[in-house]
């Protein structure tokens, strides 16, 4: 495709996505305003709060209208759910992937297919599904949890998920073959054995992305520090409170250098003059975007080590063994993850002393994980009695996952493992262990508390809910094992077809990789049949609304 | 001292005194194996006593050059006992050259040539591939080193 080509299509659409995003705006901003008169001519206490007849209210039955509504519930419940759906449209190609790799050579899916299927799958997990529940239990828990005092940047927040949206679909329509590294100058070749002809429009959905994420980060910090009640002191808040304060922070940090990258990215398409110029290397794009990357796989963890917190509290009914040192790590964590960047870079020709100084930091940063992880240890240590219901599993999985995978993670520091394992399935292992374990658990075990609050007071089969858990785990720990051990041995990740010595730890990858795709049909199955039940219960949740216990351990000491 | 503090401390401790160990491993190692790190092709820190080997990537195959002047593709002609520098440059996209037997891990960047010293110690047939993703056929750049 030539330059002018390019050109144009790129201002169409630009110009389309301009139109759409205004009439997005203009419709929401306008069906809003007049909610917020009839809201007020009703008397509710707060004018745009639809979701609830007051703060801790009985919830409203919920109805398409909560992406209409521009209240903080009716927002977080828009990223929850829009984030649950990219999570089963990345998971369907995250199991056609493994299926494909039946045999070692490409067989079922064209290698050109698989290539896209991969990048999708990462990066729909990664900005659509991880970020997005984050964003949207934030959004959904903040409020109640700190009683806040007014809620009055819903457009704002409308406008940040319309962007987000957008980009996410703009994103899966790109078809890139890019993986989600986006290196130049691959990332550059508008070719289909490349990075895909529409790769252009996917440099343009994840500015959209990263442009709607900082909208909703820079909202939900001033939610937590503005708007929150006077009586909430910070020592006082939620730790989840706090972990999204440290992961936003994390994120409005290090995304600009990404953001810049991309923008440098996209004016290479028309004069390389950044990345693949006669003066310039490609590693630079490699450093902006490491610069970002190494954050952002934290932003998908510490906001669920709160909710882990959380949980856990609840249904032990005993405070957090050390609410200082929980609050301290996370925020060390913050600090020290955007240090250690370099070490997915260690093999490129950093030179010496930049690997020393990368893998003795990858060290460091592992302290406080290892005191969270002691500290939730701590906290069920203490307890006198441990309810095992569904989202408190799935917590204690996720506790076992992270000890698993950070374990992993520790190995890879050691540049003698490095340089055997780096961009082989062990990589892949280490991390699907936390991503499947932690984030999707913690996920789940949050949907499940809140399950009866969507659903106007309906119950989930809590044994099914169970077999949910225990064939996810035995899924997860199946493929990421598999992947360990073979990528030890030298087994490639994202690749198409690999050596037939391979295909035992690939054959035994896929059968986990099924397994855990029918756990999350199980968990399909369980909330549509007991959706289409009647309601049976009061629409409550205890990581929502204070009760007797919870007000008294909901805070720190 | 409460007994709260007193755990907290224990495991904090605990935990720093074994990422100390495997921290020191790992600097250790950094010094002792400087030239078997990936790095930027220098001839002056290549080991006296070590053969050159120029290596180039491209969409998708590795071509291997000897000293004296052949070529070959896909495959890589060693012999045991004797020490080897790849010195690797790519002709197109971003690859990364794995040998997973040896450890010998490095990538090959347009423009910035890198280096990667190693000594084969077994006789036999190795596998060899390519690990950063490069386009459709990415999974076809791999190959097979003949140790003699």
């Amino acid at each position: 495709m030539s330059t002018i080509d390019l050109l144009i299509l790129a201002s169409v659409v630009g110009s389309l996505v301009a139109i759409l995003v205004f009439a997005v705006y203009y419709l929401t901003a306008s069906k809003a305003e007049s909610l917020s008169l009839t809201a007020k001519e009703e008397g509710y206490t707060d004018s745009n709060a639809y979701w609830r007849e007051q703060l801790y209210g009985k919830p409203r039955p919920l109805t398409w209208s909560i992406f209409t509504y521009d209240d903080a519930k009716s927002i977080g419940l828009r990223y929850i759910f829009t984030s649950v759906v990219f999570l089963f449209i990345a998971g369907a190609f995250g199991v056609l992937m493994r299926v494909s790799l039946f045999d070692p050579n490409p067989v079922i899916i064209q290698p050109i297919i698989y290539n896209i299927l991969m990048t999708q799958h990462a990066t729909l997990m990664i900005y659509m599904f991880a970020i997005g529940a984050a964003l949207g239990f934030g959004y959904y828990l903040l409020p109640t949890q700190l009683r806040l005092k007014r809620d009055n940047m819903g457009h704002w927040s409308s406008v940040a998920y319309w962007l987000w949206v957008l980009g996410g679909a703009l994103f899966v329509l790109s078809r890139s073959s890019m993986r989600w590294y986006l290196y130049p100058p691959l990332s550059l070749q508008l070719t289909p054995t490349g990075a895909g002809t529409f790769n252009w429009l996917a440099i343009i959905a994840m500015e959209l992305i990263f442009i709607g994420i900082t909208m909703a980060s820079i909202i939900v910090l001033k939610v937590i520090f503005i708007d929150r009640s006077d009586d909430i002191t910070l020592s006082k808040m939620p730790i989840f409170a706090w972990s999204v304060v440290f992961t936003l922070i994390m994120l409005l940090s290090s995304d600009e250098p990404l953001m810049v990258g991309l923008g440098m990215l996209f004016y290479d398409f028309f004069n390389p003059v950044f990345f693949t110029g006669a003066t310039s290397t490609p590693l630079t794009f490699a450093v902006l975007f490491w610069f970002w990357g190494h954050p952002i796989v934290y932003i998908a963890v510490i906001p669920y080590f709160g909710l882990m917190y959380d949980i856990i509290t609840r249904f032990t009914k005993t405070p957090v063994y050390s609410y200082f040192s929980g609050v301290f790590s996370l925020g060390l964590l913050m600090i020290l993850s955007e240090l250690v960047w370099g070490h997915h870079l260690l093999n490129s020709g950093l030179g010496i002393d930049w690997v020393l100084f990368f893998t003795s930091a990858s060290f460091v940063v592992v302290i406080p994980s290892a005191l969270t992880i002691f500290n939730m240890i701590g906290t069920l240590w203490k307890a006198e009695k441990i309810r095992l219901t569904t989202p408190m599993m799935f917590v204690i999985n996720a506790i076992l996952d992270f000890i698993i995978g950070g374990v992993l993670g520790v190995m890879l520091a050691n540049q003698s493992v490095n340089e055997v394992a780096h961009g082989t399935y062990f990589v892949t292992g280490h991390f699907h262990f936390i991503f499947v374990g932690l984030t999707l658990g913690v996920t789940m075990a949050v949907f499940y508390l809140l399950y009866p609050t969507f659903s106007n007071g309906r119950v989930y089969d809590e044994r099914l809910a169970k077999w949910h858990l225990y064939i996810t785990a035995f899924g997860s720990l199946l493929m990421s094992f598999s992947w360990t051990v073979g990528g030890y041995l030298g087994m490639p990740r994202s690749v198409a077809g690999y050596f037939a010595q391979f295909q035992p730890y690939q054959d035994s990858a896929i059968i986990g990789g099924v397994i855990i795709g029918i756990g999350q049909l199980v968990f399909l199955y369980n909330i549509a049949k007991s959706w289409l039940a009647q309601p049976t219960t009061d629409p409550y949740n205890i990581l929502e609304y204070r009760t007797e216990t919870n007000q008294e351990i909901g805070g720190g000491e | 001292m409460n007994s709260k503090v007193k755990n907290e401390l224990i495991y904090t401790i605990v935990v720093l005194a074994i990422l100390l160990v495997v921290a020191v491993i790992n600097v250790n190692y950094i010094d002792g194996h400087k030239a078997n790190i990936a790095q930027p092709e220098n001839n002056s820190t290549v080991p006296a006593n070590s053969t050159i080997i120029k290596v180039t990537g491209y969409q998708w195959a590795w071509s291997f050059t000897y000293t004296n002047g052949t070529t070959s593709t896909d495959y890589l002609y060693v012999t045991a006992g004797h020490t080897y520098t790849l010195q690797v440059q790519s002709k197109d996209v971003i690859h990364d050259l794995l040998i997973p037997n040896l450890g010998v891990q490095v990538y090959a960047v347009p423009g910035h040539p890198n280096q990667v010293t190693f000594e084969p110690t077994k006789q036999g047939t190795f596998i060899f591939e390519c690990v950063e993703y490069c386009g459709q056929d990415h999974y076809l750049m791999r190959g097979y080193m003949e140790v003699s």
